[in-house]
């Protein structure tokens, strides 16, 4: 068998080793339900403390609460009960776009950018109706990798008195989150995305803010999400933030340069070929690209079997791959069945535990996708 | 017992098999599942393939239909369990506009159409032959039963071993070329045979049962569908006689069928209740709305109009000569004598007995006279004047 070469970690991270090892020892310490009142109980306990405070470490933040869920998707669900009005980008995941139901749907520009003079005008006329508006954009774009101007999001929503919310999913091991920074009301994030386990995200949010839970029954995490913890999730989640923690402004250089030199080996191999977001301030893994004549399930195809991993569109658990969204926000509706997502490993750290990928490499599916 | 020396050879590849990718158009059922684990046993590099055909949420879900939404799933879990890639085809706008948009307009027409022989013409033998071409197979392969034999070179149709699930009515569309392409593994096979495979392989689809209606028609409601795809166009009318007495209303010709005898809503005629003259739907006339009942002589049909023909042997032109021909899937082929068209397009077939209840829109398959297992090809009917056309109606 052919040696896979896995370009999908927007999709997820594997598992780290580090927090590999950490499963692995927690598992041997015994029962850990942290709601026993017992020893062991005690011990569950401390060990979600741990986790919970690595990740508050991670997004620097002390004074907002932490609630494990069982993903992101289930986060930004609990929190959206709470609100009938909420103001969206057009280019947000399908969790936010489908749990919010929201008709009220800010514009991206054609870099992949949501518009900001929209949202102020959006927001000016719908506070004279509505007075609990809670405003959802995303930290980072999960196919284009595009930043989002989430600090002048805040800032406008703030002047017209609305709460804000991030789907910080894509941004968690890859840019900076600094909560004392960027006063958001609430941040969404997963586990899975960073080298934990699949199954566990969480909801981090201001403790002045009154919320119901989606989950009733036994009162766990501060009785906003009953059900006996997910503690080697949490442990995982825990250990994969303390891992990508020591993030600095370099540390996505060696990604970078993997990425950007795809994309230039690309660029000569198949001028035709078109690159979304690439004017915008992007995070260095992503690259979401397509080819005018290329259909995107067929390039999909192809590459895996040819033994590349990358993603394309948004696919349904069926498999079925639907148009993206994104790209037909960013107006490119003639390419929203073509594009094809090539995501790196989030950062330095992660992309030197794994498999190194070789520009040799690169630059075989380069010249794969251009004459694909 | 299976032999899968057989199988590869009716493949009908050079080399060895693990030097060919096949694709195998899987709908979830045991058929296809079963074609694609006989060719893996064979050793072929195999890719299964499944089409999603229209939104299932939208349409009310039915077990027994092909290409139900768990179907899928059970194509996707059955590939797993083989090993072998799998993915799925967004074919939902194709399929809308080439199949169930005609399917509609041809009941409008008056017409009983068969959407599933379209859907092989159009997106399973075109589109999904396509993919495959660009995925590099070289042949893709179906769960029909029905074989493909090649002689001097050239590959002919035949019907499936098991004539009890013979499937050459829906497939005589299949062109020359595409017939290059395609492969019929389960031609040679029973469907216990089948069965016993997929028990073999422990497939979870190894007692589904087969499906039996039009995969996006839940409940064999098809009229509902019509309805619904085209809707205001449906109106009530009158239901005649043959000297045009008006005998009743109907909600639509949609809802009836040439050679329809039960359910025409004009029951308790006073009189009228002894069986020579039960009453069938003998025309449809869509200009006028009007559903025309008779007795069954009326029925009656000694020739018909057959278009847009595909051949699968060598015609020399204008040729006329004896076949057996398949009106419906479900009848038994009659003999009659076929003339064909300068182009080949065209033929005018007239039976050696009258038959009953012939409906345009439904297709006629020819088989050779002297050996009956042998496909010739077929086209769709066009005109089936029945008695009723000696009438002024």
């Amino acid at each position: 068998m052919k040696k896979q070469i896995y370009l999908d970690y927007n999709a997820t991270v594997p598992l780290l080793k580090v927090v590999k090892n950490s499963l692995i020892d927690i598992m041997d310490i015994g029962p850990l339900n942290a709601s026993s009142i017992h020893y062991y109980g005690r011990k569950g306990k401390y060990i979600i403390d741990i986790a919970r405070e690595n990740i508050s470490e991670l997004i620097n933040t002390k004074q907002n609460n932490i609630i494990f869920t069982g993903s992101a998707t289930e986060a930004i669900n609990m929190l959206f009960r709470n609100f009938d009005t909420i103001v969206v980008s057009s280019i947000e995941h399908l969790a936010v776009l489908s749990s919010s139901k929201s008709d009220h749907i800010i514009p991206v520009n054609q870099d992949g950018v949501v518009d900001l003079n929209i949202l102020e005008l959006y927001l000016k006329t719908l506070i004279k109706r509505n007075k609990k508006i809670l405003v959802s954009v995303m930290w980072v774009n999960n196919e284009t990798g595009v930043i989002q101007p989430i600090k002048d999001v805040v800032e406008i929503a703030k002047k017209y008195g609305c709460l804000v919310h991030c789907d910080a999913a894509q941004a968690l091991g890859k840019i900076k989150i600094n909560l004392e920074e960027i006063e958001l009301d609430f941040l969404t994030l997963s586990g899975h995305k960073i080298g934990a386990p699949t199954g566990i995200g969480a909801l981090v949010y201001n403790n002045d803010v009154n919320l119901t839970p989606l989950i009733l029954g036994g009162g766990q995490e501060q009785g906003m999400r009953a059900g006996t913890e997910n503690i080697l999730g949490i442990t995982g989640f825990g250990e994969a933030a303390r891992f990508v923690n020591n993030l600095t402004e370099n540390n996505c250089s060696k990604v970078k340069f993997l990425r950007d030199y795809f994309q230039k080996v690309i660029k000569n191999l198949s001028p035709e070929t078109i690159i979304f977001g690439e004017k915008a301030n992007r995070v260095s893994n992503t690259l979401l690209m397509a080819h005018p004549n290329i259909s995107g399930d067929l390039a999909l195809m192809k590459l895996d079997l040819e033994s590349f991993s990358v993603s394309s569109g948004s696919a349904c658990s069926s498999g079925k791959i639907a148009k993206s969204h994104v790209v037909s926000a960013m107006g490119f509706d003639e390419l929203e069945l073509n594009s094809v997502r090539f995501s790196f490993p989030p950062n330095d750290a992660i992309l030197n535990s794994e498999n190194l990928i070789t520009t040799k490499e690169l630059d075989r599916l380069a010249l794969y996708w251009a004459n694909l | 017992m299976i032999n899968i020396n057989q199988v590869i050879k009716e493949m009908d590849l050079e080399g060895d098999p693990s030097n060919h990718r096949v694709v195998v158009a899987m709908s979830g059922g045991v058929d296809s599942s079963v074609t694609a684990a006989l060719l893996v046993e064979a050793g072929y590099n195999v890719v299964g393939l499944t089409m999603q055909l229209y939104d299932y949420g939208k349409a009310i879900q039915k077990k027994g239909a092909c290409c139900a939404g768990s179907d899928i799933y059970d194509a996707r879990l059955v590939c797993s369990k083989l090993g072998i890639p799998h993915y799925v085809l967004n074919y939902e706008s194709i399929f809308q506009n080439q199949v169930m948009n005609d399917f509609a307009d041809s009941y409008l027409r008056g017409e009983t159409p068969i959407p599933c022989v379209r859907c092989n013409q159009t997106v399973k033998f075109t589109d999904m032959f396509d993919r495959a071409k660009n995925l590099g197979a070289s042949a893709m392969a179906t769960g029909h039963y029905i074989r493909r034999k090649t002689k001097k070179g050239h590959p002919s149709l035949y019907t499936g071993v098991d004539l009890s699930k013979d499937q050459s009515y829906f497939l005589f569309a299949t062109t020359k070329k595409q017939l290059d392409f395609v492969r019929f593994p389960l031609g040679s096979l029973t469907k216990n045979e089948t069965r016993s495979v997929a028990k073999r392989h422990n497939l979870i689809v190894a007692n589904k049962p087969d499906s039996q209606d039009i995969c996006f028609v839940p409940e064999g409601k098809y009229a509902e569908v019509v309805r619904k795809l085209r809707p205001g166009s449906v109106e009530a009318g009158n239901i005649i006689d043959v000297n045009g007495n008006i005998l009743g209303r109907h909600n639509g010709i949609i809802d009836f069928t040439i050679g329809q005898r039960k359910g025409i809503g004009i029951g308790g005629r006073k009189g009228v209740d002894d069986n020579k003259s039960i009453l069938y739907v003998v025309g449809l006339d869509t200009k006028k709305n009007n559903v025309i009942v008779g007795p069954k002589e009326f029925l009656s049909c000694n020739k018909i109009k057959i278009s847009d023909c595909n051949w699968l042997i060598d015609l020399q032109q204008d040729s006329e000569f004896r076949v057996l021909v398949k009106l419906r899937n479900s009848s038994q082929p009659v003999i009659g004598t076929i003339k064909v068209n300068f182009d080949n397009t065209l033929a005018y077939l007239l039976f050696d007995q009258p038959q009953f209840g012939v409906s345009t829109g439904q297709a006629a398959v020819f088989y050779n006279i002297n050996e009956i297992s042998h496909i010739l090809g077929g086209g769709w009917i066009t005109e089936a004047p029945n008695k009723l056309a000696e009438t002024n109606l």
